[in-house]
């Protein structure tokens, strides 16, 4: 047991990729390295896909971009309503950036000494993002209603409930920040502990589940959830 | 002593379950008597289920936390 919990903590350590400049030694936690990862990965298929657009005589390639881009688009600005379209953009980034990130784990490679794990289970990652996202909210009622209304919209639809609804910037980010770190890092624990305990065969089912269903599904959430809280901002 | 506290930690589990358990009925429900509203339906299932499920999520973070940190 005691066996167990060492071989866990081991997996769950934050390892860091030092580099050395000049006498000092960068450390860079290994979080940044696979998010700078995903980043190439996608900026290169970005690159690649969007190669030579046409305008007539589409080929098949830009055929399915044009596919992805709509569908996608369609799916976040059906949550966050007319008002909110131009956020739309930043959502979807946010989702394939989250799925990719979650999915990671599939690949079992060492890349630089590092083994490829979700960013999404650290902390400081997702408390990142939930930052972005409630900056981006109280932005959007700001922009929508002017600082004016946006005071105001604290004291509906009572006056007396205001410091609840005050509260509510910061236990928006805190709950999109716990929700998403809690169920990857205990998808991640739980795979772990798997792993360890029979190593053939049975990690493949489970996996399906924890890996790619409860991946996606947060990464879906945790959009989900954004754009509604700006689509209530900006109505 | 550090296990039972993570132990206890986890019954937050409890009402995940049955908050999860009931709105995903009642999705059932509502699916049945009106097929045709099924992707309204799903969506604010889902966001249902989130929202239930943090409890949980946060029982477990602390379960975890509980056995790692508590030394």
């Amino acid at each position: 047991m005691n066996n167990l919990a060492g071989n866990l903590l081991e997996e769950l350590t934050v390892q860091y990729l030092t580099i050395p400049i000049g006498g000092y030694q960068l450390r860079i936690s290994e979080s940044v390295v696979v998010t700078w990862i995903i980043m190439a990965v996608m900026l290169g298929l970005a690159i690649f896909l969007t190669w030579g657009l046409k305008v007539d005589n589409i080929s098949r390639k830009q055929a399915i971009v044009e596919l992805i881009v709509t569908k996608s688009e369609a799916l976040v600005e059906d949550m966050i309503g007319e008002h909110g379209k131009q956020y739309a953009p930043y959502l979807v980034t946010i989702l394939l950036y989250l799925g990719m990130s979650n999915l990671i784990d599939l690949f079992d490679m060492k890349l630089f000494g590092l083994s490829l794990k979700p960013p999404t289970k650290d902390l400081n990652v997702t408390a990142a993002l939930a930052f972005m996202s409630i900056i981006l909210i109280e932005y959007a009622g700001i922009h929508q209603k002017g600082v004016r209304g946006w005071l105001k919209s604290f004291a509906e639809p009572v006056a007396i409930i205001a410091p609840i609804n005050f509260l509510e910037i910061f236990i928006r980010p805190l709950s999109l920040c716990m929700r998403l770190f809690g169920n990857i890092l205990g998808a991640f624990v739980i795979m772990e502990l798997l792993k360890m305990v029979v190593p053939v065969v049975l990690p493949a089912f489970f996996s399906c589940y924890f890996d790619i269903f409860d991946g996606l599904i947060q990464a879906y959430i945790f959009v989900f959830l954004t754009s509604m809280f700006i689509k209530e901002a900006v109505e | 002593m550090i296990a039972l506290g993570a132990g206890i930690a986890v019954f937050t589990g409890i009402g995940a379950g049955v908050g999860i358990g009931i709105a995903t009925g009642k999705a059932a429900d509502a699916v049945a008597r009106q097929p045709e509203a099924e992707g309204k339906i799903s969506k604010v299932l889902l966001l249902g289920c989130a929202l239930a499920e943090a409890t949980a999520i946060y029982g477990l973070l602390i379960g975890i936390m509980c056995i790692f940190f508590l030394k």
